[in-house]
């Protein structure tokens, strides 16, 4: 195929689109939708993955003594995390006053609601433990809960748990969600098709009359479809770019970025959506409009 | 050029079209394809454009048995042969030059040498004054010749013309003919499917003439009207 061919085939597209602009518009606005759930899908992985990562490098351990646990209980705890530094990296004990003035802290303007709250009796000594190695994990958990005096210790594995479990629903029912949307996109395209091809009959029959091969006929048609499924992925990825930098300022907020449970910038997630974006709205555009201009263009 | 052998063709309604036709058109020749509606002239041409394909029998062209020619095929037919219609079928968005040049770009020619040949064409119908006018200001005889032209284009061996001059008036008619006798003067092979009788009479061509599917009449320089050879019952019919 020549260039020519090509350019003129790239010109009958945008004219294609120009046509029917009611029709594009759906078309648009349906593969704009899709492309828009798939977005969500992979910033939600890629934030899912980030912090499963951070929190799978160290995963901290959170001790809580009991309420009523002795000094002696404690130290046996301390001694223990001193001297295994085969498994334990770093270890810190907060008293209940420390604890105290940090949820005080984390309550930021409406700490005032603590003023008066005897901490003593309701907060507990806690130890904050980060291991060498993740794999480690398990085993240190079971040896800290043998210790006298202790009330529970949280892992941060259980986060991940949850992130994992939430990241298969949400794969889950995004892909049903894609799939449904794709035909939907698929039926629509095939209808722009074939308004098109109808407006186009003339034009068609008599380039089948002088010679015109199948491939042709078909290419202005496709390229019709990955223009609009190019459009799609472009607004699909502008409004993904707008709303998260929306919720990443405001999540973010309130947390360090260095934490374990800060999300991706947009800046690391922008490129990655516009090639998904983009792939799939040209795929999508490209092959439904090839699929329905074989079925309505018998030559 | 054309060879139809024992020619049947049945479409999916039931209609018959053509029962068993066969003859022969040689290079350059001259041929008018007469009978009245749905006798099977069209089904004659669209047989020779691979539009159909035969129920039964062989059709040649230049030898070549297009009859069970593979579907990937067909352009590579038709780029030789040129297309004329009664409606003319030119695209009204485009320009003379650009109806014109269509034809060229879809077999690939190069730019330069269709802007050359395209200009050539327009000079032999006599509108190359009228390269930038669109279809809807030509009138229909200067349309028809933008469809000669075009047919013209990619230099056939052969043109079929399926009621050239139906949309036509008389006098313009005849332009129309003078000029596809012009290009069957320098070789091309013409093949016309036509009710027009006068044209027929006057030009003295060869006729074949169809009726339910049978060639009732072919006959060398001969008019619209039956020879004295052929039977009266079907003369009537026509």
């Amino acid at each position: 195929m020549s260039i020519r061919t090509l350019a003129n085939s790239v010109r009958e597209g945008f004219q294609g689109i120009l046509r029917h602009p009611l029709v594009t518009i759906a078309s648009v606005t349906t593969i704009l939708l899709m492309l828009l759930l798939m977005s969500v899908f992979v910033v939600f992985s890629a934030d899912a993955r980030y912090i499963m990562k951070n929190v799978g490098q160290q995963p901290p351990i959170e001790l809580y003594m009991k309420l009523d646990g002795t000094e002696e209980e404690r130290a046996a705890v301390s001694n223990y995390l001193t001297t295994d530094t085969d498994h334990v990296l770093y270890f810190q004990m907060a008293d209940p006053e420390e604890n105290y003035n940090e949820f005080k802290t984390n309550l930021g303007s409406s700490s005032s609601i603590l003023e008066g709250f005897d901490y003593n009796q309701y907060l507990p000594y806690t130890f904050h433990i980060q291991l060498v190695d993740p794999s480690f994990a398990d085993e240190v958990v079971m040896h800290l809960e043998a210790f006298p005096g202790v009330n529970k210790v949280m892992q941060e594995r259980q986060v991940m748990v949850f992130l994992t479990q939430a990241t298969t629903w949400v794969n889950a029912g995004t892909a049903s969600a894609f799939l449904v949307l794709f035909l939907i996109s698929l039926f629509i395209i095939s209808n722009m098709v074939r308004i098109s091809v109808y407006s186009r009959a003339t034009e068609i029959t008599i380039m089948k009359y002088v010679g015109a091969t199948n491939a042709y006929i078909r290419l202005p048609f496709i390229i019709e479809g990955a223009i609009v499924g190019l459009v799609s992925a472009l607004c699909a990825w502008g409004i993904t770019y707008f709303a998260y930098s929306r919720i990443y300022d405001s999540l973010m907020a309130q947390v360090e970025p260095g934490s374990f449970y800060a999300i991706l910038p947009i800046q690391s997630l922008s490129n990655g959506i516009l090639l998904v974006c983009a792939f799939c709205g040209i795929l999508i555009g490209a092959f439904g409009s090839g699929v329905s201009v074989r079925k309505y263009i018998q030559v | 050029m054309i060879r139809f052998d024992n020619v049947y063709k049945t479409y999916k309604t039931g209609t018959d079209a053509l029962r068993g036709v066969s003859f022969k058109v040689e290079d350059g020749e001259f041929v008018f394809i007469i009978g009245k509606s749905g006798s099977g002239k069209s089904t004659i041409i669209k047989l020779m454009t691979c539009e159909e394909r035969p129920t039964q029998g062989s059709v040649y062209i230049d030898h070549f048995p297009i009859f069970r020619m593979p579907r990937t095929l067909v352009p590579v037919l038709r780029r030789h042969i040129g297309m004329i219609f009664q409606d003319f079928r030119l695209i009204e968005s485009k320009n003379i030059f650009e109806n014109i040049a269509f034809a060229g770009e879809i077999v690939g020619m190069p730019r330069k040498k269709l802007i050359q040949t395209v200009d050539i064409v327009l000079s032999v119908v006599g509108l190359r004054n009228k390269a930038t006018a669109f279809p809807q200001e030509l009138s229909g005889g200067e349309q028809q010749r933008v469809a000669i032209a075009r047919a013209m284009v990619n230099d056939p061996k052969l043109i079929l013309a399926d009621e050239p001059t139906g949309n036509l008036d008389p006098l313009t008619s005849e332009a129309i003919m003078a000029l596809l006798e012009e290009i069957n003067r320098n070789g091309t092979t013409v093949v016309i499917c036509t009710h027009d009788s006068n044209l027929v009479d006057r030009m003295k061509k060869r006729v074949i003439e169809i009726a339910d599917g049978y060639i009732v009449r072919d006959e060398k320089d001969s008019g619209y009207t039956c020879e004295a050879d052929v039977p009266p019952e079907q003369c009537e019919e026509l």
